[in-house]
């Protein structure tokens, strides 16, 4: 018996509230506990509401007060021995502590067959040769949602060409059901992340597309990278974390985000981190290795100096321009002047900001052809 | 044998305190309607050998209620209406020449102070000099004049009426005086059920008749006994560490006369609200009037309880508030409200 994850963290965290608060009450029940015969007769002053006899009594006994009522006191107190008999002073015989122990012993004991039941007959997910590296899973009850995309992927998936087709199936009915609550849940996270980041970003917040699976066919998106052709059954596929995919398509457009260029296997569904579809492929360090973006790159970054007057001219830009995110490096030496020798400064990490799918690319001006009678004056221009 | 025969007079002896109690509150009621509180710790104060500071607005029967009081005990009773012309003499009285037998000599000539129940009508509308001269009477039971030191016979009670509302020409009574009265209590304005019984008994022509209590001869005699079983009312360590531990909690931790020792019990309106908290007396108050209200239970030992309802009324008075309670309009009811609980608070 398994639980739905999101089952599962909220029964966890309830757990955890109930472990928690009857802690707390073990804790306060023992510091009461610590007993001292001055404070037991408080207690059962106060259970027996005997108004303070008792613990007069018992504090004043030791040396006699020199009062005229000390007899009447004794007298009234003893005449009230009913109410502060043990059996109703402390009618349990055991704490009240351990009913938690034992709920938790009865829920155990009632789980405890089915779980070696299942253990017996076999789950959905068997480990092969009782190796951890080798899983078998069965594609029925596997729980399909996009990746996060802070995770790298960690598993390969190998299987014939009709299991591939079933599972993308599954994931297509996946995708049409919205994904479940945790999807959900992760889409809504997103759209908020994106929406605090646009407003310290200064970007107009708006919805987000939704987080898409997709299967991509690493084998053929080298060369042709036919963004969306759907490879058959047997070719490598991959899902991807939708949240980077907004990063890589236009507004409106529901393509789906170009091919890795390397060629792992066939029959591999390789999970991929949409991190790195998000990522500027300049900045991946060519891993996915797209060529024509990195150059797009490149020469948005030559042209971005335009202050220079000795990049002005040359030839005429023939790629495309523009890049569908940017960077920002911040390359500030660290320096904590309130911290003393010794102690490491701070390090700024560096951001990577997805650009947003509203936005028109940042495109940087196109060289174009300019008549040698007018670079003077254009060079002048800028240099002034 | 001998031992159940004391416990058994011990026994009547607290039966018979609790049943003169509520027959003098029984006697005052035939007169004063409502301010079944204000009775019982006006009888409270009595009994517990203190004086007490009756404040209320006109009307709401301050002077009535002593006055039932002394009818009622069977006590010698005087009155004096505070003005702002009144002298120390007038109180005390004075050395007078008489002529007699052809000599004339000194004679001391008491004043309205030499009684058993005393009514000092609103006594903020008197000079700070001659509010003062109640402070000896008060604490020693004793009035000196011109050298001579002159006894009160006991009991003594002083019963002072404050005026909150007409300010005007008025002053207020020191900190030191106030300190001397064991409890305040407050008269507020009846509810409309009491009106129309007020209204009913006042303006009919029949007068409510009024039985003392005591006989003429043995109401001073039978008062102080009952007051001397008070004081056999035992306190546990617990309780007595309880009371101080309240007043302590009525004191700011920013008071430049507590010392290097704080209270472990912080309440924020304290330290907010009040420039002086309550005094040592402040505790025989919580106490004595904790004794009281024991006695009334049948008990000879004081609960926690009975310290905190009695704490309003022996604490509220003692509280010198700043000028932020003014300005924020925090009453000191409010704030030794505020201490029992959290007190209560720290206990449990």
């Amino acid at each position: 018996m398994y639980l739905d994850p999101l089952v599962f963290l909220a029964t966890g965290v309830a757990f955890a509230l109930i472990a928690l608060a009857g802690s707390a009450t073990a804790v306060r029940s023992a510091w009461r506990g610590r007993m001292t015969p001055m404070r037991a007769a408080a207690i059962a002053d106060q259970r027996a509401d005997l108004k303070g006899r008792l613990a007069t009594v018992y504090a004043l006994a030791p040396n006699l007060p020199n009062s005229s009522l000390w007899p009447y006191l004794i007298e009234d107190t003893y005449g009230a021995r009913n109410s502060f008999e043990p059996s109703r002073i402390e009618p349990r015989w055991l704490s009240q502590s351990v009913y938690a122990l034992l709920a938790a012993l009865v829920l155990a004991a009632v789980l405890l067959p089915r779980v070696i039941a299942e253990r017996l007959g076999g789950g959905a997910i068997t480990a092969q040769g009782g190796s951890p590296d080798a899983i078998t899973a069965d594609i029925n009850d596997l729980d399909i949602r996009p990746a996060d995309p802070a995770l790298a992927p960690n598993a390969e998936i190998y299987a014939d060409a009709a299991t591939l087709q079933r599972l993308q199936e599954r994931m297509a009915q996946e995708q049409a059901a919205g994904g479940g609550a945790l999807s959900k849940l992760m889409d809504r996270a997103r759209s908020l992340a994106g929406a605090l980041q646009g407003k310290i970003d200064g970007r107009p917040s708006g919805p987000q597309p939704p987080v898409r699976m997709h299967l991509t066919d690493r084998g053929s998106a080298n060369g042709s990278g036919a963004p969306g052709s759907n490879k058959p059954p047997g070719n490598q596929a991959k899902t991807d974390g939708g949240g980077a995919d907004t990063g890589n398509n236009p507004p409106g457009s529901n393509q789906p985000p170009p091919m890795e260029a390397s060629s792992p296997p066939d029959d591999e569904l390789a999970g991929k981190s949409g991190s790195q579809q998000g990522m500027n492929p300049a900045d991946s360090k060519g891993a996915d290795g797209d060529s024509s973006v990195a150059s797009g790159s490149a020469q948005g970054a030559s042209h971005g100096s335009g202050s220079d007057p000795s990049d002005l001219f040359g030839d005429p830009s023939a790629q495309r321009l523009g890049n569908d995110s940017f960077k920002i490096a911040i390359d500030a030496e660290p320096s904590d002047e309130a911290s003393g020798p010794g102690t490491p400064g701070y390090l700024p990490p560096k951001v990577r900001v997805a650009i947003n799918p509203q936005q028109y690319p940042d495109e940087p001006l196109a060289r174009a052809l300019v008549p040698p009678a007018d670079q003077m004056t254009i060079k002048r221009v800028f240099e002034r | 044998m001998s031992e159940a025969v004391a416990v058994t007079a011990e026994r009547a002896t607290i039966a018979d305190f609790a049943r003169v109690f509520r027959r003098i509150q029984a006697e005052v009621h035939k007169v004063i309607v409502g301010h079944e509180l204000a009775v019982e710790q006006l009888l409270s104060a009595l009994f517990a050998g203190g004086h007490v500071l009756i404040e209320g607005v006109p009307g709401t029967g301050k002077t009535t209620l002593v006055k039932v009081l002394g009818l009622v005990l069977n006590l010698s009773f005087n009155r004096i209406q505070f003005t702002v012309d009144l002298m120390p003499a007038d109180i005390t009285g004075t050395r007078v020449i008489l002529s007699g037998d052809g000599r004339r000599e000194f004679t001391f000539q008491p004043g309205p102070i030499f009684c058993h129940l005393l009514l000092g009508d609103e006594i903020n509308r008197a000079t700070p000099k001659t509010q003062s001269a109640l402070l000896e009477a008060m604490a020693e039971l004793q009035v000196t004049v011109s050298g001579t030191t002159y006894p009160l016979a006991p009991p003594y009670f002083v019963m002072a009426t404050l005026n909150p509302i007409e300010m005007e020409g008025t002053y207020p009574l020191p900190e030191a005086q106030l300190d001397r009265f064991l409890l305040k209590v407050r008269l507020g304005y009846p509810a409309e059920r009491e009106l129309v019984r007020i209204i009913s008994s006042t303006t009919g022509p029949d007068e409510a008749g009024i039985e003392p209590v005591f006989a003429a001869g043995e109401a001073a005699h039978r008062i102080e006994e009952l007051k001397r079983l008070v004081r056999e009312v035992m306190v546990a360590p617990a309780i007595e560490q309880y009371a101080a531990r309240m007043v302590r909690a009525t004191q700011p931790d920013n008071a430049r006369i507590l010392g290097d020792e704080r209270s472990p019990v912080k309440v924020d309106a304290v330290n907010r609200y009040v420039s002086f908290g309550a005094s040592p007396r402040g505790a025989q108050a919580l106490i004595l009037g904790a004794k009281v209200r024991a006695m009334l239970d049948a008990r000879a030992n004081i609960a926690y309880e009975d310290i905190e309802e009695v704490a309003a009324a022996a604490l509220e008075h003692r509280l010198m508030l700043n000028y932020a309670a003014h300005s924020d309009s925090v009453d000191a009811s409010a704030i030794v409200d505020q201490v029992v609980r959290a007190v209560r608070a720290a206990r449990d």
